[in-house]
C-alpha cells in the first residue's frame, strides 16, 4: 500500500481488507462450530442422553448471534465488488459473479432456511429433524466458503476463463474453474483453520466452567470434544494443507513465495527464518536466525533446490507490502505450532486422566480463544498480500480495478462510517455472548410465563 | 437469452421486495400498531425467524446482478455510491435490531432496539423508493457510461439531476406507503388480538392512501417520461402487469371483506408483483437511463456479459431456485399460525 493517503485506490483497498477481516471473525466460527452442533445432535439422537442436547441448546444460542453479525457483515462485500471496485467487476464480473451468486442461491438459502430451525425449533421439529437442520445449516456454511475460495481462487490463479470481444472475462470451462485446484488446496486449508478456531473456542469455554468449577458434565464435555477435533485439526491445517498451499504459491507466484521468506536473494539451500526483520531499502533480514536448507526442502522437497529470491524479480512485481506480508506468514506459522504442541499437551494430559485438574493448562486453553482467530486473519493477509499488486494473478493490476468515480473523500467517509459500525458491533457481541457463557449451558429458558404473570425474567428469553 | 436474464433478476428483485417489504411495512408501523412492550416483541417476533432468509434474496439478486450484468453493477453501485452503503447501514441495523432486542428482557434495551428497528425500516422503505425512482427518471450517464450523482442538486428531473428531485421523492412517498400497506397486511395475518385489529384498520386506510398516491405517480412519470410511458402502452407485459394488479386488488379487498386475511396477504403481494412487473417491462431494454443524452443509456444489451457466460449461467441457476422454492415450502408450513403476545409463541424474539 505505497499509494499516498489521497489516492482512491489505497482507501477502496483499506475498506475492503477492513470490513472483510472483520467479517470474517464470525464465518469461521460459524464453519467450526456447525459440526459440534451437528455431532452432538447425532450423539443426542444415538444416545439419548440429555447432555447432548444441553449442549446444542447452549452453541445454537452463541451460533445464531454469530450468524447474525456474519450475515450483516458480509453483505457489504458483496456491494462493494460494485461500488468500489466497478472497474474489476466490469472486467471480471461475468466469471467472479457466477459464484458469488451460486455463493448466495445455493448456500446462503439453505443456511438462512434452517438456521432459525435449528436455534430455535428443537420441540416443534423433533430430534430427527432438529438434526438435518444441523446438518443443512454446516453444509450450507461450508458450501458458502467452497463458493468464496473459488472466486478468490481465480484471483490468486485464473483459470478456465476466456477473453470476449469486448476486452472483458467470461467464463470458458465452468469444470476448470470451479475445480481450480489452487480453489481445491485452500478450501482445505481454510476449512481446517476454521475448525482450529471452533476447536479453541469450545475448549476455551470448557476450562472456563472447569476453573469457575461450574456446569462440570458439559465443561467436561466441550474440553473432550475441543481438545481432540483441536489436535486432529491444528495438525492438518499445517500439514498437508498448508504445507500444500506453500508448494503451491512457490510453484505459481515464485516472487511471493521469495517476500513471504523475506528472501532478498536466491540460491540453493534456502533456510526459514525463525527471527528477523525485512530491511526492504537494504534488501536484507536483519538480525537473522535461520534453518539452514529448510526452505529449499519445504517449497521443492530437497535441501539442497534453488528457491526463487526477491532480486531475481523487477521491483514493480513484487508484492507492495513486503514486511506486513513477512509477518503475517511467519506469525501465522508460529502460532499453527504452538497450536499443535498445546493441543498434543491437553491430549496427553486428558489420557492420563489429568485434563480436568491441570490449573495451568486450563488457564492456557482459556486465553488461548483469540489466537486462532489471530492466525486466520494472518494467513488471509498473507494470501491478500502475497497476490499484490495483482488483482487477478498476472493478469489484471489492483491499481486498474477501483472506481473512477468515486473519490477518495467518499470511500474514507464510508470507511468511518464502518469502523463506528463495527466498534459498536464488537462490544454488542462481546457482551451478549459473555452473557449468554455467564448464564451457562444449564440455564432454560423461561418461555412459557406469560406478560400477565410479570413476564419472563432478565434472560428468560435470551 | 439477454431479454430471458432481465426477466430473471426481475423477478429476484420482486421476490426479495414482495418478502422484505414485510419487514420494512411492518418495522414503520411498529410505533403505531404496537402500543406495550409486550405487542411490541409480538411484531418482532411475527418477522424475526425469517428476516434473513428474506434479506438473502437481495444477495442472490445482487450476486446474478454481477454475473449477467457486470457493467451495470459497474456503473450504477459506483454512481449510487452514498446512497447504497446508507442501503447497506440500515440493513445491517435493522438485522441487528431484530436479532438482538429480544436477547434481554429489558424495557430500556428492548425500548432502544425498537427505535433503532423503526427508524432503518424508515430509512429503506424511503431509499428503495428513492432508488426506484431513479431507475425510471434516470441519472446522468456520460458517454463512458459512468455517473456519479450528488443527493441532490437543483431538485429537477432533467440534466446535471441529483438523487432526490421532485419526482423520485414522490415515488418514494408511494413506495413507503404501499409498503406499509403491505405490512400492515401481513400482520394482519400473523398476529392476534389488538395488534391484529390495528393492523387490520391501518391496512384499510393505508390501501386506500395508495390510490390518489398511484394516480398522482402516474401523471408525475408521464411528464418525467413519456417515452417510456407511450411505449408502454405497446407492451403486452405492461398490460399483463396491469391485469394483475387488477386481479390482486379485486382479491385482497374480498380477502379483507370476508376475513379470509390468507388471501388479502397474497392480493398484497400480487399488487407489488404486477407494480413491478408493469415498471421493468415498460423500461426494458434500457437499465440505465441518461438525463444527460438518451444515447448515453445503458441497455441490456450493452450491460451483458459475453454469451458464453449467460449460457453458463443458466446450467446452475434452474436448480438453484427449484431448491430455494423447496426451503419455501418447507418454511412456509413451519411457520404458519399466528403468534400472540404469549412468549411461548414467539420463540427467542
Amino acid at each position: 500500500m505505497n499509494g499516498s493517503l489521497s489516492d482512491p485506490a489505497f482507501w477502496s483497498r483499506f475498506q475492503f481488507g477492513f470490513t472483510l477481516i472483520y467479517h470474517y471473525l464470525f464465518p469461521q466460527l460459524a464453519m467450526g462450530l456447525a459440526w459440534f452442533l451437528v455431532y452432538w445432535k447425532w450423539r443426542a439422537l444415538k444416545t439419548g442422553d440429555e447432555k447432548y442436547n444441553r449442549a446444542v441448546r447452549f452453541w445454537a444460542k452463541i451460533f445464531g448471534l454469530n450468524f447474525a453479525v456474519g450475515v450483516v457483515t458480509g453483505i457489504p462485500m458483496e456491494f462493494q465488488f460494485g461500488t468500489n471496485w466497478a472497474s474489476f467487476s466490469r472486467y471480471a464480473g461475468g466469471v467472479i459473479g457466477q459464484t458469488l451468486a451460486m455463493e448466495g442461491m445455493f448456500a446462503f438459502f439453505l443456511e438462512s432456511a434452517f438456521v432459525g430451525a435449528l436455534i430455535w425449533g428443537e420441540k416443534r421439529l423433533g430430534p430427527r429433524y432438529h438434526f438435518l437442520a444441523a446438518v443443512a445449516v454446516a453444509c450450507g456454511s461450508w458450501l458458502s466458503g467452497y463458493f468464496i475460495l473459488v472466486t478468490n481462487a481465480f484471483m490468486q490463479h485464473p483459470v478456465g476463463y476466456q477473453v470476449d470481444p469486448r476486452g472483458s472475462l467470461v467464463i470458458g470451462s465452468f469444470s476448470a474453474y470451479l475445480l481450480n485446484p489452487w480453489a481445491l488446496i485452500q478450501f482445505s486449508h481454510n476449512q481446517i483453520a476454521a475448525l482450529v478456531t471452533g476447536s479453541f473456542v469450545v475448549t476455551s469455554i470448557g476450562a472456563f466452567y472447569v476453573l469457575r468449577q461450574l456446569h462440570p458434565v458439559q465443561a467436561q464435555l466441550y474440553l473432550r470434544a475441543g481438545t481432540f477435533t483441536g489436535l486432529i485439526a491444528s495438525l492438518l491445517v499445517a500439514f498437508p494443507t498448508g504445507d500444500q498451499q506453500a508448494k503451491m504459491v512457490g510453484r505459481h507466484q515464485p516472487v511471493t513465495l521469495a517476500a513471504m521468506e523475506g528472501k532478498f536473494v536466491g540460491g540453493p539451500d534456502a533456510g526459514v527464518a525463525m527471527i528477523g526483520q525485512p530491511n526492504v531499502a537494504a534488501r536484507r533480514l536483519d538480525n537473522p536466525i535461520e534453518m539452514p536448507g529448510a526452505l529449499s526442502f519445504l517449497a521443492y522437497g530437497h535441501f539442497g533446490s534453488y528457491v526463487h529470491g526477491l532480486d531475481e524479480f523487477p521491483t514493480n512485481a513484487w508484492p507492495d507490502n513486503i514486511e506486513i506480508l513477512y509477518y503475517s506468514f511467519h506469525l501465522m506459522i508460529t502460532l499453527g505450532t504452538i497450536f499443535i504442541l498445546l493441543m498434543a499437551y491437553a491430549r496427553f494430559e486428558s489420557w492420563r486422566g489429568r485434563l480436568e485438574s491441570n490449573t495451568l493448562l486450563l488457564w492456557v486453553l482459556m486465553l488461548a480463544l483469540p489466537f486462532p482467530y489471530i492466525a486466520n486473519t494472518l494467513g488471509w493477509m498473507t494470501a491478500e498480500l502475497g497476490r499484490q499488486p495483482w488483482l487477478i494473478y498476472g493478469l489484471f493490476h489492483t491499481n486498474a480495478g477501483y472506481s473512477k468515480v468515486v473519490s477518495g473523500g467518499d470511500t474514507l467517509f464510508t470507511l468511518i462510517g464502518f469502523i463506528g459500525l463495527y466498534f459498536v458491533f464488537g462490544l454488542l457481541f462481546l457482551y451478549l455472548v459473555g452473557r449468554e457463557i455467564a448464564l451457562g449451558p444449564d440455564h432454560e429458558p423461561m418461555v412459557n410465563l406469560s406478560p400477565a404473570v410479570g413476564g419472563s425474567r432478565d434472560g428468560g428469553t435470551a | 437469452m439477454i431479454a430471458l436474464w432481465y426477466a430473471i433478476v426481475s423477478l429476484m428483485l420482486i421476490i426479495y421486495v414482495i418478502l422484505d417489504g414485510r419487514n420494512f411495512g411492518a418495522g414503520m408501523l411498529h410505533w403505531f400498531v404496537a402500543r406495550t412492550p409486550e405487542e411490541r416483541r409480538q411484531v418482532i417476533a411475527a418477522i424475526g425467524p425469517l428476516w434473513s432468509w428474506h434479506e438473502v434474496w437481495l444477495v442472490g439478486f445482487g450476486g446474478t446482478l454481477l454475473a449477467v450484468f457486470p457493467r451495470l453493477i459497474a456503473s450504477a453501485f459506483a454512481g449510487y455510491y452514498l446512497a447504497l452503503f446508507l442501503i447497506l447501514w440500515s440493513l445491517i441495523l435493522r438485522g441487528i435490531s431484530i436479532e438482538v432486542g429480544g436477547h434481554i428482557n429489558d424495557r430500556l434495551w428492548q425500548g432502544f432496539w425498537d427505535f433503532v428497528f423503526v427508524f432503518s425500516n424508515c430509512l429503506l422503505a424511503v431509499l428503495f423508493g428513492v432508488a426506484a425512482g431513479n431507475v425510471a427518471r434516470g441519472v446522468p450517464v456520460d458517454a463512458d457510461g459512468n455517473f456519479s450523482m450528488a443527493f441532490f442538486t437543483n431538485f429537477s428531473v432533467r440534466g446535471q439531476v441529483g438523487l432526490l428531485d421532485w419526482y423520485t421523492i414522490s415515488i418514494a412517498i408511494f413506495a413507503a406507503t404501499i409498503l406499509a400497506a403491505h405490512g400492515a397486511t401481513y400482520l394482519t395475518l400473523k398476529t392476534e388480538g389488538p395488534v391484529h385489529d390495528r393492523c387490520s384498520k391501518y391496512a384499510t386506510y393505508l390501501w386506500a392512501t395508495t390510490v390518489p398516491l398511484f394516480l398522482a405517480i402516474s401523471v408525475e412519470s408521464w411528464t418525467v417520461r413519456h417515452d417510456v410511458v407511450g411505449r408502454a402502452i405497446h407492451n403486452p407485459f405492461c398490460w399483463l402487469g396491469v391485469f394483475v394488479i387488477l386481479i390482486a386488488t379485486g382479491t385482497m379487498i374480498f380477502g379483507f371483506m370476508s376475513r379470509h386475511e390468507m388471501r388479502a396477504f397474497l392480493g398484497s403481494n400480487f399488487i407489488l408483483v404486477g407494480l413491478l412487473t408493469t415498471g421493468g417491462a415498460a423500461i426494458f431494454p434500457v437499465m440505465l437511463y441518461s438525463t444527460l443524452a438518451p444515447e448515453n443509456s445503458m441497455t441490456a444489451y450493452s450491460a451483458a456479459a459475453g454469451e458464453q457466460s449467460l449460457r453458463l449461467a443458466f446450467l446452475w441457476w434452474p436448480v438453484a431456485f427449484a431448491l430455494a422454492i423447496v426451503y419455501f415450502v418447507f418454511i412456509s408450513r413451519r411457520y404458519v399460525g399466528k403468534v400472540s403476545v404469549r412468549r411461548d409463541t414467539q420463540g427467542y424474539y
